[in-house]
C-alpha cells in the first residue's frame, strides 16, 4: 500500500494565457459555491414563516363604566394594564422591556420577576436592566361605546384618552 | 487463520459448524491470547478500530484525566438512547406536551425513570462537558498541535448547552414557557440580526405552538445530528494529533538513528516524486518503522477496561441518581404569570444574574467576550511548556485567569441560586 504524492501537472499556464482546463475548474468551482448559496438561501426562506398566528393586536377592553376613577386594572391576556384617573383613561403595556416577561403590579408600580426590572406607576424605569419605560399604547372610543386599544401604536407616555 | 473444513459429503457436520462459522465470520480474531492478537482485534473491529493499537501509559493516567471526555461522550450515548425512547410518548404540542409528561410519570412502564434518567444525564453532560473543558486548559492540552481540536472542544460545549436549553422546553410547563419568552428575546439583542433569529427561533412574534415545533426539530434533529459530526471531529483529531497530551518527558528519548527512522516528517516536506507507504505519513510518535522504545501498552485490554470501568460507574451514577431524585415538572404553561422569581436551572443562573444589570451585556457581549477568548487561547498562547501537567509552574499566569473567570462564574451561579428572591432582589438565604 502505498501513496503517490506525485502532483498532476495538467494546470500550467503558458504565457499568461488561462488554461482551458483552469477555466473550466473555475467555472464548475463558482457553479458549486453559487448552488451551495442558493440553497442556504432557499431553506432560510423556507423556515421564516409567511404567515404568523397570534392574538389581535386591535381590540376592545370594556365600557368606561367597567374602570371607575382609581383603576389600576391588569388585563393579563392582552398583555396591558388599564388606568383610569378621573376622566383620563390610558392602557400601559404589561410586557418587561427588558427580556419580554410579564410583568406584575408592585406598591410603587410595576415589578418584573425574572431579572428585577421595576417601573412607575406611568412605566417609567425606576431600576433594573429595563432599557426603556413600558409603552403606552393608543386607545380610543369606539361609537358603541367601547374602549379600543391598538398594540400597533405606541403613543407618548402621560397621553391619555378624555371622557 | 485456519480451521478444520468438513468432509464435502458431511451434511450434517456442515451444519454442526454454522454456530462456529457464523461467529468466525462476523468477529475475525479469536479472544486475543498474544500482541499480535491484540493488535489485529483492535484494527479489525469496527467499534474498536477507532482506537490506536497502543496507547501511552500517560494517556490511562486516571488523576491526569479523570475520564471526564469519555463520560461526556457515554452521557451523550445515554441522552441519545432515553431521548429516542421518551420521543415514543412525546408530542411537541402546546395542549399536549404536559399531559404526555404527566402520563410518563403516571401510565408509562419506566416514564418517570427514563425521563429521570435523561434529566439527569443532562446536567450530568452541562457540567462534565465542562469539567473536561477545565482539565484540558489547565494540563495546556490546547496547545500546538491540538489547536484546532479545543476549538471542536469549544464549539461542542456550546452545542451541549444550546441542547440542553432546548431540551428543557419541552415538557411546556411555566420553566419552559418562561425561558423560551427570555432566551428568544435575548436573542433579540444581537446586533443586526438579532430581532431576525428572534423571529425565526419562535417561528412568529410570540411564543407559543410554532416556537415549541421549532425546539423539539432543534432538540432531537438538527442540534444532536450537529453534535455527532462534532463528535466525530474530535475524536478523529485525537488519534491524527498524536493521542492525547503528555509531558514532553514522558516519552524515553530514543538514540539518534532509532530517531532518524521513527519520525514521521510532514506532508510538506515530502518529495512530491517519490512513493510512501503509509506509515511513512501518519504523524506523532506512535507510528514508528524502526524498534523505538516508548512508554505504551497494547489498548486491548489495558484502554478497553478502562473504559468500560468508566462507562459502567456512569451508568450507575445516572442510574442511581435516577432511583432517588425525581426529574422536576413545574406548573402547567401559563403565559399571563412567570412564576416569581422565574429561574432557569443552575447552569444558566450565572447568565440570567448576568442579564439582570444589562440584557445586551449579559446575554450577548460578555458571553461572545468569553467564546472569543476561548477560541482565541491557543493562538494567543504559542508557548510550547507546560503541556500535560495540572497546575504546571510554566502556565501560572494563564491558568490563574482562566479560574478567574471560572470562579467568577461559580460566584455569579450561586448569587443567582441563593441569594435572589421574589422579583429577582436580593435575599440572604439564612
Amino acid at each position: 500500500m502505498a501513496v503517490n504524492l506525485k502532483r498532476s501537472s495538467g494546470v500550467e499556464s503558458d504565457g499568461g494565457r488561462t488554461s482551458r482546463r483552469r477555466m473550466l475548474g473555475w467555472l464548475a468551482g463558482a457553479g458549486l459555491l453559487g448552488s451551495a448559496g442558493l440553497s442556504a438561501v432557499s431553506n432560510f426562506l423556507f423556515i421564516k414563516p409567511r404567515a404568523t398566528y397570534g392574538q389581535p393586536q386591535r381590540f376592545s377592553v370594556g365600557k368606561p363604566e367597567d374602570f371607575p376613577s382609581g383603576t389600576r386594572a391588569i388585563l393579563a391576556v392582552r398583555g396591558i394594564c388599564i388606568i383610569r384617573e378621573g376622566s383620563k383613561l390610558a392602557a400601559i403595556s404589561t410586557t418587561c422591556t427588558h427580556l419580554g416577561c410579564t410583568v406584575g403590579s408592585a406598591d410603587t408600580g410595576f415589578a418584573c420577576p425574572c431579572h428585577g426590572s421595576r417601573f412607575d406607576q406611568d412605566g417609567n424605569v425606576t431600576g433594573g436592566p429595563a432599557p426603556r419605560p413600558l409603552p403606552w399604547f393608543q386607545i380610543t372610543l369606539a361609537p358603541n361605546g367601547e374602549i379600543e386599544v391598538d398594540k400597533d401604536i405606541e403613543i407618548a407616555p402621560g397621553s391619555y384618552l378624555t371622557l | 487463520m485456519s480451521r478444520p473444513t468438513p468432509p464435502k459429503s458431511s451434511l450434517l457436520a456442515t451444519l454442526m459448524d454454522v454456530p462456529k462459522n457464523v461467529w468466525n465470520s462476523i468477529f475475525r480474531n479469536p479472544l486475543p491470547s498474544n500482541d499480535l492478537e491484540r493488535s489485529a482485534t483492535t484494527f479489525t473491529n469496527f467499534f474498536l478500530h477507532i482506537h490506536p493499537v497502543k496507547v501511552h501509559k500517560n494517556s490511562l493516567r486516571p488523576a491526569y484525566t479523570f475520564g471526564l471526555g469519555l463520560i461526556s461522550f457515554f452521557l451523550f450515548v445515554i441522552l441519545t438512547v432515553t431521548g429516542i425512547l421518551l420521543m415514543f410518548y412525546y408530542v411537541p404540542s402546546t395542549t399536549q406536551a404536559y399531559d404526555r409528561m404527566l402520563d410518563l410519570r403516571g401510565t408509562v412502564a419506566f416514564g418517570t425513570l427514563l425521563r429521570n434518567m435523561h434529566r439527569w444525564s443532562a446536567h450530568g453532560m452541562v457540567a462534565v462537558v465542562f469539567l473536561h473543558l477545565c482539565r484540558v486548559f489547565l494540563t495546556g492540552a490546547y496547545k500546538k498541535p491540538r489547536e484546532f481540536n479545543w476549538v471542536v472542544g469549544v464549539i461542542l460545549f456550546l452545542l451541549t448547552l444550546f441542547l440542553s436549553f432546548t431540551g428543557y422546553l419541552l415538557p411546556w410547563d411555566q420553566l419552559a414557557f418562561w425561558a423560551i419568552t427570555v432566551g428568544t428575546a435575548i436573542a433579540g439583542y444581537a446586533p443586526i440580526v438579532g430581532k431576525d433569529i428572534q423571529f425565526l427561533l419562535m417561528g412568529g412574534t410570540s411564543v407559543g405552538q410554532e416556537a415549541l415545533l421549532r425546539f423539539y426539530v432543534l432538540h432531537v434533529a438538527v442540534l444532536p445530528a450537529i453534535l455527532t459530526l462534532m463528535i466525530a471531529i474530535h475524536f478523529w483529531r485525537i488519534r491524527k494529533d498524536g493521542g492525547l497530551s503528555r509531558p514532553a518527558d514522558a516519552d524515553p528519548s530514543p538514540s539518534l538513528e532509532a530517531m532518524e527512522n521513527a519520525v514521521a516528517p510532514k506532508a510538506s516536506v515530502l518529495e512530491p516524486k517519490k512513493l510512501y507507504g503509509l506509515q511513512g505519513l501518519v504523524r506523532g510518535p506512535l507510528t514508528k518503522v524502526g524498534q523505538v522504545p516508548d512508554n505504551t501498552v497494547f489498548s486491548w485490554p489495558n484502554l478497553f477496561l478502562a473504559e468500560l470501568f468508566t462507562f459502567v460507574v456512569t451508568l450507575s451514577a445516572i442510574l442511581i441518581l435516577s432511583l432517588i431524585f425525581n426529574a422536576p415538572l413545574e406548573e402547567p404553561v401559563n403565559a399571563l404569570h412567570p412564576p416569581n422569581p422565574a429561574k432557569a436551572p443552575w447552569y444558566f443562573l450565572g447568565l440570567q444574574e448576568m442579564v439582570s444589570y444589562s440584557a445586551f451585556w449579559g446575554g450577548i457581549g460578555m458571553p461572545t467576550i468569553f467564546v472569543l477568548l476561548l477560541l482565541g487561547t491557543p493562538y494567543v498562547d504559542r508557548s510550547p511548556k507546560g503541556v500535560g501537567k495540572w497546575f504546571s509552574r510554566d502556565r501560572l499566569l494563564t491558568n490563574t485567569i482562566f479560574i478567574a473567570f471560572v470562579v467568577a462564574n461559580i460566584i455569579f451561579v450561586i448569587i443567582g441560586t441563593f441569594f435572589r428572591g421574589a422579583n429577582w432582589s436580593f435575599v440572604t438565604p439564612w
